[in-house]
């Protein structure tokens, strides 16, 4: 969906677009006069122009339905060196003889019931982010032009959305559903794009060459130019963009300085006009107040699921997925309550979240109404599907419901992410150092097992091999404790529910004096009466020396 | 008469020994022990039911029973992501050097402490019920008639192998368990005394390891 290579639907604009000839000369252009310019001006155009396709939305009456919207008689004013001026009114209102730039005293005198209120650029600049992040399914790319103006690059979402007119049509349809009056043009140039939009020019334009014809139109105030140089050139009887083409390049650079110059080159396409994307949130966000309190955790749940819904549609807008998504509760009078949940594959279905919620639901203890909740969500990643093996998947007879992530997800939710790990062993002679847990991340599950599974090919013959245990050469107790346990002495030999027999041993183990947690150790294994195989050990050296202790059973 | 007492055996609270073991059911395992395996009907542990393992101590040499056939389930014959043995609430910490020793595949190993005696069983049903582990150790603090069962059903859905270990006095319990064997570890050895056996005859395996 993106803008960029779509060569198939684009190869024949570029081709006829550009001829060796043409191509020739736009390499001289930036070169050429103004009046030069105007008279060669539709074989200039230049490729740049012409691999993009910009479509301006001006909304004329942003700063009126930005905070108004009743169908009543309506003003918006601006203050201005202490003056307050009416900037716009509603149709309503205008039938009235109230029209812009009569102040807000005359205002009310014509019209006492009018309703009048101060220009909110806050609320403004809100209804522009909204309608970029609305405007994100139609393009990737999309820039915010300050005041009242969107620019969408939709050269690549033509061929979705069924040619320019139609995907013009569904735009202007959805802003006509919002209740905004709104217009567009269509241009190579996000400038001229720009310019068109604002002059109320309803105008489509795709080949490059028919651009500056169309621009010629195009009064000087859509422009946004300073006031001194539209002044200026008002006095010199200037009123157009034709006939400012037509001016001399050299004279109108020395008069206007060369920003003008270049915003003109830009406009035509001489020149490129690169553009910075709107960014829209990573993070999902969202705060929903209660109608009343409520404590009931199945309205709770229920509350809970329409934000998740409300997520999933945000990450799939973007394509992304999440790992990690917070949900905080919020209490009359009482310190807030945080749930985090936590998948090990980062993903976009509400579905899956929920359910999770609800294991955590289980075991939530609200005791307090709850006002408020806050949905927020972990950095979101690109979102990336994985397809089955389709061997795989015909060979595996065994029933399957869920994946091993899932099922450590479930876990992690009711008991805690802490109480749920694999284990790993790490070269270290310290028994204690000798291991740690491993966390079921996505990406060591797949690794370590596809890993250890090619290196055993041997599996079936193990069986075999174990057929008598003590064939293997056991040195390590299958159980550890976690601090090792003082045995008591008699006759200066330790016991454990009897007299120990000694089988194999002394195994020094005398390392790790580098980060003062050094041990020197003889460690042995040894039986009691009772049959019971343990692992003991004697401190030799150091505090402690000649203590024994029970380190480890080997079950 | 004869509709009677047909009705009766189809009640499957009545166990009828080895003569109703139905062909599905007898997936077994060989334990690695071929004095054992003898007296195992199938010649091995069954599969994809509950297997309850009594002891005096814990540390007493229930792993070394174990040990051979979880081993060999860690290692899943297809390249899938199953065969993951679940260790929930152990009594101590599994040692992964040693497991390693045992030639057991440690990317296998999921280690659960739940914080609550009732989690240990959702734990445990939520593990066998999945059909991603292969084996599922468990130790209850508790584990009445109807957890029992409900720990079997779920075995036998995942197609998993609940083992519970639980002590002495759990002997006169009732318990829905396939197998239950308890273990007298003594100098001479450890003997098994499997007093319950689905589709077998009780038995003693004196020293089961020789």
């Amino acid at each position: 969906m993106s803008s960029t290579d779509k060569p198939s639907s684009r190869l024949r604009e570029i081709a006829s677009a550009l001829t060796p000839k043409l191509t020739q000369k736009n390499q001289i252009s930036l070169n050429l006069s103004l009046a030069e310019a105007s008279k060669v001006g539709p074989l200039l155009a230049s490729d740049v122009s012409s691999k993009h396709l910009w479509l301006g939305i001006y909304l004329s009456a942003l700063p009126l339905e930005a905070i108004i919207k009743t169908p009543t008689p309506a003003a918006v004013f601006e203050s201005e060196n202490g003056a307050r001026k009416l900037l716009l009114a509603n149709k309503q209102a205008a039938e009235s003889g109230i029209t812009p730039g009569l102040t807000v005293n005359a205002a009310l005198a014509l019209m006492p019931s009018l309703l009048i209120q101060e220009r909110n650029l806050v609320r403004e600049n809100q209804v522009l982010n909204e309608l970029a992040e609305w405007a994100e399914k139609f393009t990737s790319f999309i820039c915010i032009e300050q005041p009242s103006l969107l620019l969408l690059e939709i050269a690549g979402s033509l061929k979705l959305f069924g040619g320019v007119s139609l995907l013009r049509q569904q735009i202007v349809n959805e802003l006509e559903d919002k209740g905004l009056s709104t217009h567009i043009a269509i241009a190579p140039t996000p400038l001229a794009a720009t310019w068109l939009a604002r002059a109320g020019h309803k105008v489509c334009i795709r080949d490059p060459r028919n651009l500056v014809s169309k621009l010629r139109a195009v009064p000087l105030h859509a422009l946004h130019w300073p006031s001194t140089v539209c002044t200026t050139l008002n006095e010199m009887g200037v009123e157009t963009v034709g006939e400012i083409l037509r001016l001399p390049r050299e004279g109108f650079t020395r008069r206007f300085g060369k920003i003008c110059l270049l915003e003109l080159d830009r406009a035509v396409g001489k020149y490129p006009d690169p553009r910075t994307r709107y960014q829209s949130n990573e993070r999902f966000s969202i705060d929903f107040d209660l109608e009343g309190e409520q404590e009931a955790a199945a309205s709770l749940l229920n509350i809970c699921w329409e934000l998740l819904l409300q997520l999933e549609k945000f990450l799939l807008q973007r394509q992304l997925s999440v790992q990690q998504i917070d949900l905080t509760f919020f209490f009359f009078r009482k310190p807030f309550k945080k749930i985090e949940l936590g998948i090990l594959q980062a993903d976009n279905i509400a579905q899956r979240w929920f359910d999770l919620l609800k294991i955590k639901f289980e075991n939530l203890d609200l005791d307090a109404p709850v006002i408020a909740i806050r949905l927020c969500s972990g950095y979101g990643q690109e979102f990336t599907t994985v397809t089955d093996d389709l061997k795989l998947s015909l060979r595996q007879k065994k029933y399957q419901d869920i994946s091993i992530d899932n099922l450590v997800e479930r876990l992690s939710a009711r008991i805690g992410s802490d109480s749920v790990y694999g284990v790993m062993t790490v070269d270290e002679h310290r028994p204690q150092c000798a291991w740690q847990p491993r966390l079921l991340s996505e990406r060591m599950i797949d690794h370590s097992s596809r890993l250890i599974y090619q290196e055993n090919n041997h599996v079936p013959r193990f069986l075999t091999e174990l057929k008598h245990a003590h064939n293997l050469v056991i040195k390590r107790p299958l159980w550890i404790l976690r601090e090792p346990q003082p045995l008591s002495i008699d006759n200066g030999m330790p016991i454990y529910k009897g007299v120990l027999d000694f089988i194999t041993g002394p195994e020094r183990i005398e390392t790790g004096w580098w980060d003062h947690d050094g041990i020197s150790r003889d460690y042995f294994m040894a039986v009691n009466p009772a049959g019971v195989c343990l692992w003991i050990y004697q401190n030799c050296g150091g505090k402690g020396s000649g203590d024994w202790y029970l380190h480890g059973k080997f079950g | 008469m004869p509709d009677i007492l047909e009705n009766l055996l189809k009640n499957p609270y009545i166990w009828q020994g080895q003569s109703h073991i139905q062909q599905a059911d007898l997936e077994c395992l060989p334990s690695g022990y071929s004095k054992l395996d003898q007296h195992l009907p199938g010649g091995g542990w069954p599969q994809n039911s509950l297997t309850e393992i009594l002891l005096d101590n814990y540390g007493t040499g229930e792993l070394r029973l174990l040990m051979p056939a979880l081993t060999h389930l860690s290692f899943p014959t297809d390249d899938s992501d199953s065969g993951w043995i679940a260790w929930i609430a152990p009594p101590f910490e599994p040692f992964p050097p040693a497991l390693k020793e045992w030639g057991m595949n440690l990317s296998r190993i999921l280690i659960i402490w739940p914080n609550r005696f009732k989690d240990i069983l959702w734990t445990a049903e939520q593990a066998l019920s999945s059909g991603t582990c292969a084996a599922v150790l468990l130790w209850p603090n508790i584990l009445d008639d109807v957890a029992s069962r409900r720990l079997q059903l779920a075995a036998k859905k995942g197609q998993s192998w609940a083992i519970a270990f639980r002590p002495f006095n759990a002997q006169s319990q009732i318990s829905a368990a396939k197998l239950r064997i308890r273990m007298d570890v003594s100098a001479e050895g450890t003997h098994l005394n499997i007093f319950k056996i689905c589709g077998g005859r009780p038995v003693i395996v004196r020293d089961y390891a020789s």
